[in-house]
């Protein structure tokens, strides 16, 4: 959408930056209003910082050469810390995933990124995932498990069945993170798929010392 | 002609095709329904964890939703799955071909546009996929009969240059003409004209007036399977003026010799479109 049909009556730079703020995802012609006026009074050395951060984020980051994730040198500060296990590989579909991962603070193992999910009905097969990458990180045989943490959704499903199916026959042992029902919430609303796997993934529950009835 | 206004706010079931994010954890959803058409719809919150209609609007499911109209995207609520297909879920080669399938669906579907046929179509053909041994030949009879309930049924008894009736021989394919040509009456300026071996006519035949249980016992051999699918998608591909995106990932799974072959280096999009 041209700025002039978003904002036909603001003046060509703010109609510039409302469309531009549209193009991002989530973004309407609404919020995109909102913004820039908040920008347009921001104080000057305020949006110089914001423009400055935008521009650093383009000229600064790349992708880790080892797990593709976002860094800012070659390789990323978790594949360059020594202390964290590199005999484990956490596969996630994107960035943001890892961040996830890290917060829950349970996993030392390394990652690797896909930059994707398999989708053929968007077109997106495996050739476009970072999965040749993967296959080199385990040509040494250092690594012994790939913890396949793709969304417990269609497309990923597939893609981690693929991923099983690719890295399988290297004798490295394919993981997949457990599914099952939230915590909080009600087994009346929980999916036929959620259920089964739930089922299929019960486990037994621990007896505690104090429980026995001695 | 008088148009009856629609209910603000209805109930249908509907199979899910397509899925994409929108914000924060909202999904777009996209279905097949019987009486709507393609319905594209909002799904607010139903990428966290907690979210009680997420689990349900997941690709290839099939469900009853409730859709509230907007202008634009309407809003899905109070998802609850009718059938999963676990069968397709569970099989990468079974899901490449149900995204086939769910992607043609979609291409011959329009908003609003009440379709039944269509839908049990892909219903019964989902179904099958499930449990079948023989999926090569229950996607030509989708293919098939999605062409005959789009009023692009091939031609099969005349030759579409001369209108003269066929003998049994081989003979030639024109997704253009959309039919048989006889192997002696090579039209001018036809640039693709397919193979089409007597067999294979007999096999396009067979898929013209069969049902999906009788086409999932018919088995083929292998050079006609592959006449099959030429002739089936040349006419898919003339009909939509495109290719289908979810053809190279299908191929490349129907087609791995093993199971450790690596991708290809190439970056490129694998679809070919």
């Amino acid at each position: 959408m041209a700025p002039s049909e978003i904002a036909p009556s603001a003046a060509p730079p703010v109609a510039r930056l409302i469309e531009a703020f549209h193009r991002l995802p989530g973004i309407g012609p609404k919020s995109a209003q909102r913004l820039t006026y908040h920008l347009i009074r921001m104080p000057q050395e305020e949006a110089e910082e914001f423009s400055a951060a935008i521009l650093g984020i383009k000229e600064k980051v790349v992708l880790c050469n080892t797990c593709a994730n976002i860094a800012e040198s070659e390789e990323c500060a978790i594949c360059g810390d020594l202390q964290r296990d590199g005999t484990r590989i956490c596969v996630v579909e994107e960035p943001l995933d890892v961040v996830a991962v890290e917060r829950a603070r349970v996993y030392s193992g390394k990652y690797h990124v896909l930059h994707g999910v398999i989708s053929p009905v968007n077109g997106i097969g495996p050739n476009d995932l970072k999965l040749r990458e993967l296959l080199e990180r385990l040509r040494d045989g250092s690594v012994t498990e790939v913890i396949v943490a793709t969304n417990p959704n269609l497309e990923g499903e597939a893609t981690a069945m693929y991923i099983q199916q690719l890295i399988g026959p290297l004798g490295v042992k394919v993981t997949r993170l457990a599914r099952g029902l939230p915590s909080g919430s009600d087994i009346e609303y929980a999916d036929d798929s959620t259920l089964a796997h739930a089922l299929e993934s019960r486990a037994e529950i621990p007896q505690r010392q104090s429980d026995s009835p001695e | 002609m008088t148009s009856k206004r629609r209910p603000v706010t209805y109930t249908t079931d509907g199979v899910v095709v397509r899925t994409s994010n929108l914000g924060e954890a909202d999904r777009i959803i996209t279905l097949i329904t019987p009486v709507h058409g393609i319905v594209r719809g909002v799904a607010k919150a139903a990428r966290k964890p907690g979210s009680k209609v997420g689990g349900h609007l997941d690709l290839l499911k099939h469900v009853s939703v409730s859709v509230r109209e907007t202008r634009t995207l309407h809003g899905l609520s109070q998802a609850s799955t009718l059938n999963g297909f676990r069968g397709l879920r569970d099989d990468l080669d079974r899901f490449s071909r149900a995204s086939y399938i769910s992607e043609m669906s979609e291409r011959f579907s329009v908003e609003n546009g009440a379709n039944q046929p269509l839908f049990r179509l892909l219903l019964d053909t989902l179904e099958s996929l499930e449990v079948t041994t023989n999926p090569e030949m229950i996607i030509h009879f989708f293919e098939m009969r999605l062409l005959q309930l789009s009023g692009f049924s091939p031609e099969l008894s005349r030759c579409v240059e001369t209108g003269v009736d066929l003998e049994p021989a081989n003979h030639l394919y024109s997704a253009d003409r959309g039919g048989l040509v006889n192997s002696d009456a090579r039209p001018v300026g036809e640039s693709a004209l397919l193979p089409a071996s007597l067999n294979t006519i007999k096999l396009l035949r067979f898929l013209s007036r069969t049902d999906i249980a009788q086409a999932g016992v018919m088995k083929a051999g292998e050079d006609e399977n592959r006449q099959l699918s030429r002739i089936l998608r040349a006419q898919i591909h003339h009909v939509l003026d495109r290719g289908l995106r979810s053809e190279a990932f299908m191929d490349e799974v129907r087609t791995r010799p093993s199971h450790n072959d690596e991708p290809k280096a190439s970056s490129g999009s694998s679809s070919g479109n």
